[in-house]
């Protein structure tokens, strides 16, 4: 028997909404993910701010609810969420600490472009133009960019002549 | 200048590799710097066409060379560019002539003999994962 989509009654900014999981999914599609500050949730192996979710998915002002109140509510819909490992005002972990967690975290990006900063994938696209408009859009600077590689051609520099 | 070697997932297994990559600001696009492989076994600095247009290097009137990349044939047109790299303590700004390649399989530009091994002294310390690069004065 299929699974019965769980639909939860919230109330953000006064606002009653009866949200699915799948609708914050299907809403997401196509949407770019803005710079993460600190807070962050994964919608289709993707990283957003709870505030850009909930205020796409409801259309409300995003003054009008709290960050928290954003990651909560999504979190109760199954999306798990997280916090950047690194920020600007934190001591900066190790090379190598930053590297094996980024490394790992590649993985999910196999064959797409990636723009990393610090030890975040800040943004990823099916070409380095989408990437770098992206960058340039949103005011970001990456450390660096590349494709994380499909395959071992693309992971080696086999000596070009 | 030092630097970690890069480390990336390995695309066969669920190991990470780690290569000696380094990032190239090419032109001054600074928002954006390549990840680049150092490469001996390069004759020269390779990157991928998409580079040239997003720093709008204008290539087409660039003689067309035919070069054998990661077992493929591709089409580069030469540009001399300003290329920069940095590290958290110091960093160096050359011009170079760079190949625009297209196709471009790698996952990386190349950093190759012509326009960066002649522009360092390269350290490579494999078994500890860094590499060390001191700019030549000429």
């Amino acid at each position: 028997m299929p699974e019965k989509p769980v639909v939860r009654r919230v109330t953000i900014a006064g606002h009653p909404f009866d949200l699915r999981r799948s609708d914050v999914v299907r809403a997401l599609r196509g949407v770019d993910p803005e710079p993460i500050t600190r807070h962050f949730v994964v919608v289709g192996s993707r990283r957003f701010p709870p505030k850009q979710v909930i205020g796409q998915v409801t259309g409300l002002d995003r003054a009008d609810f709290t960050s928290h109140q954003a990651r909560r509510t999504l979190m109760r819909l199954g999306f798990s969420a997280g916090r950047r490992s690194y920020t600007p005002s934190s001591p900066q972990p190790r090379a190598a600490e930053q590297h094996d967690r980024l490394a790992d975290r590649l993985r999910e990006f196999t064959g797409e472009w990636v723009a990393i900063k610090d030890d975040d994938v800040l943004h990823a696209s099916d070409s380095p133009q989408a990437l770098v408009g992206w960058l340039a859009r949103h005011g970001q600077k990456a450390d660096s960019v590349f494709r994380v590689p499909e395959d071992d051609l693309a992971a080696s520099g086999l000596a070009p002549l | 200048m030092r630097f970690r070697f890069r480390e990336i997932p390995d695309p066969r297994t669920a190991t990470i590799r780690a290569r000696p990559i380094v990032d190239l600001v090419v032109e001054g696009l600074e928002i954006a710097p390549q990840a680049c492989l150092i490469d001996s076994g390069a004759t020269a600095v390779r990157l991928g066409a998409h580079v040239a247009e997003l720093c709008g290097i204008d290539t087409t009137d660039a003689a067309e060379t035919r070069l054998a990349v990661g077992g493929a044939l591709v089409s580069a047109r030469m540009a001399e560019v300003s290329l920069r790299i940095a590290s958290d303590e110091a960093a160096h700004e050359w011009n170079a002539p760079v190949w625009f390649c297209e196709p471009w399989m790698p996952a990386f530009g190349l950093l190759g003999l012509t326009g960066f091994f002649d522009h360092f002294e390269v350290t490579i310390a494999g078994y500890d994962g860094w590499v060390d690069l001191k700019p030549l004065d000429r």
